[in-house]
């Protein structure tokens, strides 16, 4: 009993929050609205991404009752998508993952997320309490570097 | 000159406040030159590359990246087609994690015929700011950058390409005309820089 409780859980975890296009992703965006949202692009096959994303777990769990949001985006082709949910399996990330819709030009996705985005993986955006951008990450961040540009949003001195 | 004052300085602050990513050299700005030693040993310079050929395609690839490797056979084949019609074709690994030794296994593995180099410390992938891998550069035989972006957009399914945006530029530079979309994007992995 305890261990379908377990599994079940499990799964839970692995779940995706469902898949987004650009309008989408702003309205997920939107809902945050009074709070920092930091959205995080990432990939299965991505290792620098693999590598960031246990720091914005952590992130997440010690902003998240100071106004702070965080949302990830998969990248992954639909069918990598047990290895995606695997992934968040490993991970038990406390934030909602989404995956990017599949069909559609990947440009115009890029473009609507921020004009100078090359398409480089991990990318992440940081937005204001007041949903506009403040700040662009692009490759591979610290904890450090998360924590910089989330406090800069949040007008706050680093602990 | 009263007025122009200001202007440099909004001109200046705007720059400033410019997110610094993506800084690649602008379409139509001259391509930086560059001189590498190829995989097989032999000398490559940009410069001399212009003069002999109809356009030069500067690919950055990666040997352990999903999406670029989602491309080796159709490099390999569009290389293979243009080359014959004046085009060269050159690699670049810009990647610290991949060696010399593992680039040459892995275009023999591939079938690449193209001239490959290794570009340590990343300097040429700094020159034209390529963030990630497959990224494409074509320079035209006057030095000038004519097409900066993907190989198409379908990296999933290479049958089913509807935007094959490379050989619609090489097609039009061997036209004589201009590149109607010299700027695409696509996902891709990051360089791994040193």
């Amino acid at each position: 009993m305890l261990l379908t409780s377990a599994a079940a859980l499990g799964a839970e975890a692995t779940k995706l929050a469902g898949d987004v296009d650009a309008k989408g992703l702003a309205d997920a965006v939107a809902k945050n609205k009074g709070k920092v949202v930091v959205v995080n692009f990432w990939a299965t096959w991505c290792v620098p991404c693999r590598e960031e994303f246990p720091d914005l777990v952590r992130l997440e769990k010690a902003y998240r009752d100071r106004s702070v949001a965080v949302l990830g985006v998969s990248i992954d082709f639909q069918k990598d998508l047990p290895k995606v949910e695997k992934f968040l399996a490993d991970h038990h990330p406390d934030f909602p993952n989404y995956i990017k819709r599949s069909g559609g030009d990947d440009q115009d996705f890029i473009d609507a997320v921020d004009p100078k985005w090359g398409g480089e993986l991990p990318f992440t955006v940081v937005y204001g309490k007041d949903g506009r951008k403040a700040k662009v990450l692009s490759g591979k961040q610290t904890y450090a570097d998360f924590e910089k540009a989330v406090a800069a949003a949040l007008k706050e001195k680093l602990p | 000159m009263k007025l122009a004052r200001p202007l440099v300085v909004l001109f200046l602050l705007a720059a400033l406040a410019a997110p610094s990513l993506a800084d690649s050299p602008a379409i139509g700005a001259a391509a930086p030159n560059f001189q590498l030693t190829t995989i097989d040993g032999k000398p490559f310079s940009l410069a001399d590359a212009e003069k002999s050929n109809k356009a030069v395609v500067l690919m950055f690839i990666a040997t352990k990246c999903p999406v670029s490797n989602a491309y080796n056979d159709r490099m390999r084949d569009i290389a293979n087609e243009y080359a014959k019609k004046g085009i060269l074709f050159v690699g670049i690994n810009s990647n610290k994690t991949e060696s010399e030794s593992e680039v040459k296994d892995h275009a023999r593995e591939h079938g690449f015929a193209f001239t490959l180099v290794k570009d340590p410390g990343n300097k040429v992938a700094d020159l034209y700011d390529a963030q990630h891998t497959p990224e494409i550069f074509i320079v035209a035989p006057d030095g000038k950058l004519v097409y900066h972006g993907r190989i198409d957009e379908n990296q999933e399914q290479p049958t089913k390409v509807a935007s094959p945006d490379l050989k619609n530029a090489l097609n039009q530079i061997l036209a004589g005309q201009p590149v109607a979309k010299a700027e695409t994007k696509a996902f891709g992995c990051s360089i791994k820089r040193v």
